[in-house]
């Protein structure tokens, strides 16, 4: 019998806000064994952060409030030790890697001074002395552990100096300086792009095998999990619904919420895809040739130098009507910058771009163009004005495509049924409602002019799995009806599979491959295509078979690696 | 803290905005505290000559028998050195404290805005020279300004006002320019421009209702400062006239019988405090209740 690492029994936590109290832990029972990797699945706002935020202690109380229970740190309790004691823990005991590798550093000070810093506070706290070059050399040591070898030449940089990855690296061997039993993770790799997740994953398991950690991982990746766990909780609404060895929850998942959270994410592979009949019409929506996108922006004291950024190389496409086509990429690819070409917020620098067969140039700008294409972005926190109602927003492009006042009101009816709202939604403010109803407020701002053309910012990945199948539903159905072009933009290839009719992967500015979704997938031809497919973590066996194989030799010829640094 | 009642985790929270507004400023002893105060002030400035308990006082009215009478008794706040009841010319005093604060808020923040709007909306260069004068007139000395001012013009309430007005509108412009900027990077406002919404539309439709939190607590605290400011003018002899009542007045004469009556100089201050305090609470507790970080 293993020992335990850290047992939480009958965990319950309430919030008071202006007086509310709110419980959001209900009799939480965890247990982690040494060597075990344990996950904690669920939907945002499941709890999970709180839990991960009261076992380390930092989670501020009030407003939270532990009401019943205990959390047993290798039998020695941590909810009624000193504010000392406890901080004596940290890092030494049980450590953590955050979801941003960004935000977890401060920008102003060298990777050596921050990590020095947790080096030179343990040694204080647990009565240690080390020399200035002792702990230098031991910083080193720790990022080989990492897999970076050029620790001399990472100390001396800023974070921004950084590669996302290779940030994320740093911060895992951050939280390993002090030799900790236990590594929390939260959702380690979300805010990566999918090549690098799965780097980082790996050496998360190879660490938690070579060093003996214990590893509690928070996600709600099923497919992370799969790739990491050995014991899965499942947690809904601040309880634990569902425990058990992962191959078995995965095989047969028993409580409602994991079966339906299972369902919900969108096979890569298999027979459960859903393959997008093809409605190509012969005419084109968009054709473009040639496209090329340069920023340029004057930089020093005297302006002389110039910063060239070639956001988009030769880009020719044909999107037909009726098409929903997907463009892929990871983050930088110049996905996005493509998008505002079609929508003629950023001029091209050089190549014919043409929207329903009427050149830019002179068609941008007009009431027509507004009339024929509109976009959908991304984050509907974002795109939606904060302090005007729903009313108010869906009025916007009717009064600015010369709709007459009187119909306002009946067509923002109309709107709210096409997207299934509830007419009375039409004077709340965006606060007031869920985030996947806010993209179905967005959506149908986008549609209240009759546009022909969508492009799809990734309309669903600021949204939990469940509601991005209703979104996608919700989008299926609105083509169907008013016959609609999608330019859908996305990293989520899962997503495109099931969704697009053909597909365009970019890589660093250019178009890598184009093609039908199906042939794509079945065999992808550029090395780039094939290395992201076999990066997405998927949650079947039978789906990991069908992946293209990738070599690490063919990997490396076509991405970065995140252990080097690159100047 | 008292624990409320429990509400279950399923329940969907249904208070309007405005509820929820109210029920955040109800559990806000700062902002209620600076409430209560600002609206006694501003209940005996209106309502000064029925609640005054000497009218008279409020003009050229002289009481020798009664001068430099000590607080308590007849008087609340004690005489001054003609005899006028000093309570009252602090209700009276309010109401030029207040008008002082009506006028130049009253059209500095409006320019003031407006400027900031526009020049994070334009960029280039008409962000440029904005943000540029904006930071001249924030070199100059306020109290400098104000006294070339009411030594070109003469020295009033009017000119009083219009020498705080020509520097005040700066801060709101700096304010603003930052909230709104920083606005400009979000996505609605490229959804505004995609729908082909006016230039107008989007700065005072879309881009104005975000910085109006911002805006109502940067104003509350510069009431109070304001008044401070007008007082140190009155102080100076810039200000308001005698026989006016004005706090600053008061205090600059009763200064003039210290120590032995305090009072003269002490209560016009206390009046000052009071009424700065109350809008650095209210200031305050707007802040926290509206999440603005100024």
């Amino acid at each position: 019998m293993s020992s335990r690492i850290l047992e939480v029994s009958g965990l319950d936590l309430s919030f008071t806000t202006y007086g509310q109290r709110t419980k959001v832990l209900h009799n939480l029972n965890f247990h982690l064994d040494a060597g075990e990797r344990v996950s904690l699945i669920g939907q945002s706002g499941s709890g999970k952060t709180v839990t991960m935020r009261t076992i380390i202690g930092t989670l501020p109380m009030p407003p939270g409030k532990v009401e019943n229970g205990s959390i047993q740190y290798e039998g020695q309790e941590l909810l009624t030790l000193s504010r000392k004691q406890r901080n004596r823990l940290k890092g030494t005991g049980i450590s953590i890697v955050l979801q941003d590798p960004l935000l977890s550093f401060n920008p102003v000070l060298t990777i050596h001074r921050q990590m020095d810093d947790i080096v030179r506070y343990a040694d204080m706290r647990n009565n240690k002395t080390r020399s200035r070059t002792d702990r230098r050399s031991h910083i080193i040591d720790t990022l080989k552990k990492v897999q970076l070898s050029d620790g001399e030449h990472i100390l001396g940089s800023y974070p921004m100096q950084l590669s996302g990855g290779m940030r994320q690296r740093v911060l895992i061997g951050m939280s390993l300086l002090n030799n900790p039993r236990l590594l929390i993770a939260d959702e380690p790799g979300t805010a990566l792009d999918v090549t690098t997740q799965q780097e980082i994953l790996n050496l998360l398991n190879t660490l938690v095998s070579e060093e003996g950690l214990t590893l509690l991982l928070i996600t709600h990746n099923l497919g992370v999990v799969r790739e990491m766990a050995d014991r899965v909780y499942v947690m809904q609404k601040g309880r634990i619904v569902e425990q058990g060895i992962k191959d078995e929850i995965f095989a047969s998942p028993k409580h409602p919420y994991t079966l339906e959270l299972m369902n919900s994410v969108l096979p890569l592979y298999g027979d459960k895809v859903m393959d997008v009949a093809d409605t190509h019409h012969e005419e084109n929506a968009i054709e473009i040739r040639g496209v090329n996108k340069i920023f340029s922006r004057k930089i020093g004291i005297f302006r002389r130098k110039t910063e060239i950024n070639h956001a988009v190389k030769e880009v020719s496409l044909d999107i037909g009507r009726g098409d929903i086509f997907g463009i892929a990429g990871e983050s930088g690819s110049g996905k996005t910058t493509l998008a505002k070409i079609f929508l003629g917020l950023h001029k091209p620098s050089s190549g014919e771009v043409a929207i329903d067969n009427q050149n830019l140039d002179e068609f941008h700008g007009s009431t027509e163009f507004r009339k024929t294409v509109q976009i959908v972005y991304q984050n509907p926190g974002s795109s939606l004005n904060p302090r005007r109602t729903v009313a108010d927003q869906l009025k916007v492009p009717l009064k600015f495509t010369g709709f007459s006042p009187e119909h306002y009101h009946s067509r923002i009816e109309e709107l709210l049924d096409m997207v299934e709202l509830p007419r009375s939604y039409a004077s709340m403010y965006p606060h007031e409602l869920s985030g996947g109803q806010k993209q179905r407020v967005a959506i149908a701002r986008a549609l209240s002019c009759h546009p022909k053309i969508l492009v799809l910012d990734e309309p669903t990945s600021a949204l939990d799995v469940l509601i991005q199948n209703s979104v996608i539903n919700l989008l299926h159905r609105l083509r169907d009806e008013f016959d609609l072009t999608y330019v859908f933009i996305s990293h989520d290839l899962s997503l495109m599979r099931n969704f697009c009719n053909r597909v365009a992967i970019m890589f660093r500015g250019e178009i890598c491959e184009q093609g039908r979704t199906r042939d794509i997938f079945a065999n992808p031809q550029h090395p780039y295509t094939r290395a992201l497919l076999s990066s997405i973590p998927v949650i079947s066996v039978e789906e990991e078979r069908l992946k293209p194989v990738v070599s690490k030799a063919e990997r490396n010829a076509v991405l970065t690696t995140t252990t080097e640094l690159t100047d | 803290m008292s624990d409320g009642p429990v509400i279950k985790d399923e329940a969907v929270r249904t208070l309007s905005g405005g509820q929820m507004a109210w029920y955040r400023f109800k559990y806000n002893p700062s902002a209620l505290i600076g409430m209560f105060i600002i609206i006694s002030v501003i209940i005996g400035a209106i309502f000064a000559p029925w609640l005054a308990p000497s009218p008279e006082s409020a003009g050229a009215h002289v009481d020798f028998l009664n001068r430099h009478s000590p607080p308590g008794g007849d008087y609340l706040m004690g005489t001054d050195n003609v005899g006028r009841d000093i309570f009252s010319r602090v209700l009276f005093g309010y109401r030029v404290s207040l008008g002082l604060v009506v006028g130049v808020l009253g059209i500095a923040v409006p320019f003031g805005v407006l400027l900031g709007l526009t020049a994070a909306y334009a960029g280039g260069w008409t962000e440029w020279i904005i943000m540029r004068f904006t930071d001249v007139m924030l070199a100059i000395p306020p109290l400098a300004m104000a006294l070339a001012v009411t030594a070109v013009l003469s020295p009033n309430l009017v000119n009083a006002m219009i020498a705080i007005t020509l520097l005040w509108w700066t801060w709101h412009t700096r304010l603003i320019y930052r909230i709104a900027k920083g606005q400009m990077t979000e996505d609605y406002v490229e959804a505004a421009k995609v729908s082909g919404a006016s230039h107008a539309h989007i700065l005072f439709r879309e881009l104005l209702p975000n910085c109006i939190s911002a805006i109502a607590v940067k104003t509350s605290l510069d009431a109070g400062f304001v008044i401070l400011f007008g007082a140190a003018l009155s102080f100076l002899g810039l200000g308001v006239q005698p026989p006016t009542p004005d706090l600053g007045t008061m205090v600059s004469t009763g200064s003039e019988y210290l120590p032995e009556y305090w009072w003269e100089a002490l209560m016009p201050g206390f009046a000052i405090l009071y009424v700065i305090l109350g809008f650095n609470l209210l200031g305050d507790g707007l802040r926290d209740m509206m999440d603005v970080e100024l």
